[in-house]
């Protein structure tokens, strides 16, 4: 048995005598079972929810009745973003973004149904997932297990003992660390069962495979943090205050700061004011319900010379369609630079967010566990994109069919009586006009080149830590 | 012939003060010499000099004639150091501690092994089995000496060993170092214990805020005069 792993039997031995190591560890050890578990039923009931959500959403809107191709417009529809299979795990942005949106025309519609604004009576705390438990908890766990196993030996006297034998500070830390290594072994199964699980709902290994290496990497700096200020500082209780105080600054205080540094020095209005800035603009663009807007005179004009007539009830097509789609495709423009403009802010937010990695691992290791699960912002964004798409496409193919399937003149009769309201439809079989939607998580390769910064972060974390460990153990001294 | 253990014009800063001061003593193989001094002599710090945990500011110190800083770790293959306070662990049991120190040495010992070392210093049966947190001062010192035997090293360190100890225990230790002594072990202790270091050593050195200040030798076949070395220590300490 090498020497190494001899120490780190001994360490583990005092550990299973110690009443308070065992009950530590058992505490979170159940509370991760317990989190794991409930976070996985409320996922997977999540998943199937949306899933079968987006299916019903789509049946009632082919089975709707003969209508006015615009009232179709107004029915609109939902798109759903399904949780990802890591979101067993890490459920990311997912509560704080919303899950669904209401499309329609004319409109860019918030995501509803954030978790965080479902759940006021929680007093103000987020449920607890597993990938919390694994960036706050799991490092007090090693800070309680680890904060005094090297000092203690100096302190009992045993470590002259112990170096009076022939091992060195090297030695005796490569021991320390073998312990706490065997530790973060352990306390990896759960993280690698549940990575396990996400690969049978669909996630592939390469992404599941990430995700457990980023934890393995994160727990490793917290193993050498604590390794470190065992080895450094002479006192117990010192030594205990010391990690606390960084713990608390990596895991409380930076990521507070991070996030109100990120919003200082990238403004990012939120949606309502930037709605409140993007009516100003839509004034301009004219009202598509109202086919004589001044707005679309130079439109008129140029449909009129296109088709060769001279008046609108002249045109083969139904004038107010052709608004609706011309108003649309202007409105769509103008919403999209707004979209895209306030999503590149929170971007931007994001990304500086992430650079305050170099000051926390913690903030590293969420952002890297976010992107790697495919719960991140960017995934928002592009289920945002997407089903932004979706909207303007059968808004348009409505629009289409308002223009060429529904007469004009019966459309402008539409309000005289019920007869002439029920002359003003066109068949349902013009909703088939819907495409399917499902949503999916980015691949893996996309999602892994996201996090290269964040893991980049943790591996120059990982090796300025281990280099302060061995910098250290060189000098031990009794 | 080397001499097992020898410090040459050792001096040795700490903090900037001089904690050893250009002393020099050999040991020869089977000797027991005691260094002996107050509070703040050098004593303890000598030791830690020859196990290499401490590096002199002047001068060297010798095991079986090689510099220990050329090569700490062929020093401390060769010595067994008995703290003061006969640092164990607490949660192990005494067979858990030796089997661990041991191991660590690189030596293999079986269970007749610790047995027969725990007879030596007699250790009760009973009491091995049991953790260390529940032992007395002298039990906890006889299974750090078993440790020590255990190593079966020509030299053996010992750092105030009879400290804390009851009378017949002291005795009993006494016994024992001499027959080590006997059986060709070198032995260098450190003692504020005038009377201790008089019954069991062959020559006694006095150190006196860094500095080896007399030397007594036995005769052969008599103990060195218990109120001679007293009467100079207390003159020493009263300078």
């Amino acid at each position: 048995m090498s020497m190494a792993i001899r120490i780190a039997r001994e360490e583990w031995r005092l550990w299973l005598r110690s009443k308070v190591v065992v009950a530590a560890a058992l505490i979170i050890a159940v509370l991760l079972a317990a989190t794991s578990v409930l976070t996985i039923n409320r996922i997977a009931d999540e998943q199937v929810q949306r899933m079968e959500q987006q299916v019903a959403a789509e049946e009632t809107f082919f089975a709707q009745p003969d209508r006015h191709p615009h009232r179709m417009v107004h029915y609109g529809h939902y798109a759903f973003r399904p949780p990802p299979p890591l979101a067993v795990f890490e459920p990311g942005v997912d509560a704080v973004t919303g899950q669904s949106i209401f499309l329609e025309g004319h409109r860019q519609n918030s995501a509803m149904f954030a978790d965080t604004k479902a759940g006021a009576d929680l007093g103000g705390f987020a449920a607890l997932t597993p990938a919390s438990l694994y960036q706050l908890l799991l490092p007090l766990l090693l800070i309680v297990l680890g904060h005094a196993m090297f000092l203690r030996e100096r302190e009992s006297g045993t470590l002259a003992v112990l170096l009076a034998q022939g091992s060195s500070g090297t030695k005796l830390a490569l021991g320390k660390a073998t312990a706490l290594l065997s530790v973060i072994a352990i306390f990896m199964i759960p993280l690698i069962v549940v990575a396990a699980y996400s690969v049978t709902l669909g996630e592939s290994v390469l992404a599941a495979a990430s995700l457990v290496a980023g934890y393995f990497l994160y727990l490793c700096i917290w193993g050498a943090i604590v390794l470190a200020a065992s080895i450094l500082i002479r006192q117990r209780a010192i030594s205990l205050g010391a990690l606390v105080f960084v713990w608390l600054f990596a895991a409380l205080i930076v990521p507070r700061v991070a996030i109100n540094a990120s919003s200082a020095a990238i403004d990012a209005p939120g949606k309502i004011e930037s709605d409140l800035v993007m009516l100003a603009e839509q004034r301009k663009l004219g009202d598509g319900h109202n086919a004589a807007d001044p707005a679309f005179e130079q439109l008129q004009a140029q449909v009129l010379e296109q088709y060769d007539v001279e008046t609108i009830e002249e045109l083969p097509i139904n004038w107010r369609g052709v608004v609706a789609t011309y108003s649309e495709a202007e409105l769509t423009n103008l919403l999209n630079r707004f979209a895209e403009n306030r999503m590149a802010l929170e971007a931007g937010q994001s990304r500086l967010f992430d650079l305050f990695g170099l000051a926390s691992p913690t903030i590293a290791i969420a952002s890297s566990s976010r992107m790697l699960a495919g719960t991140d912002l960017a995934t928002h964004h592009r289920f945002l994109r997407e089903s932004e798409n979706l909207r303007f496409d059968f808004v348009q193919a409505l629009n289409q069919a308002h223009a060429t399937d529904l007469d004009y003149a019966l459309d402008m009769n539409r309000n005289n009586d019920a007869a002439s309201a029920e002359a003003a439809r066109i068949n349902a079989e013009s909703w088939q006009v819907l495409d399917e939607f499902r949503f999916q998580p980015d691949s893996a390769v996309d999602r892994l080149g996201r996090a290269r910064l964040p893991l980049g972060i943790l591996l120059l974390w990982l090796a300025i830590a281990s280099s302060f460990v061995v910098w250290a153990a060189r000098k031990v001294r009794v | 012939m080397t001499a097992p253990l020898e410090a040459r014009s050792l001096s040795l800063m700490r903090e900037g003060n001089a904690v050893l001061d250009d002393v020099s003593f050999s040991v020869a193989e089977g000797e027991i010499f005691a260094l002996l001094g107050g509070n703040g002599a050098g004593k303890s710090s000598t030791l830690l000099t020859f196990l290499g945990f401490l590096r002199p500011s002047a001068g060297e110190v010798l095991v079986e004639g090689r510099s220990v800083h050329a090569n700490v770790a062929a020093a401390r293959s060769s010595i067994a150091y008995l703290p003061e306070a006969a640092s164990l662990y607490g949660h192990m049991t005494a067979y858990e501690n030796l089997e661990y120190f041991l191991d660590l040495a690189g030596r293999k010992a079986t269970r007749s092994d610790l047995d027969s070392a725990f007879e030596r210093v007699a250790l009760a049966e009973e009491a091995r089995s049991r953790r260390l947190q529940s032992y007395s001062k002298g039990m906890r010192q006889k299974t750090a000496i078993a440790l020590a035997l255990l190593r079966e090293t020509p030299i053996l360190l010992l750092d105030e060993p009879t400290s804390g100890l009851d009378p017949v225990a002291i005795d009993e230790f006494h016994d024992l170092v001499k027959a080590l002594a006997s059986s060709g072990q070198t032995i260098l202790m450190v003692t504020h214990d005038v009377y201790g270091a008089c019954q069991v050593a062959d020559r006694v050195g006095l150190l006196r805020r860094g500095k080896l200040v007399g030397s007594f030798a036995a005769e052969p076949g008599r103990r060195i005069d218990t109120e001679t070395v007293h009467a100079a220590f207390a003159e020493r300490e009263a300078a």
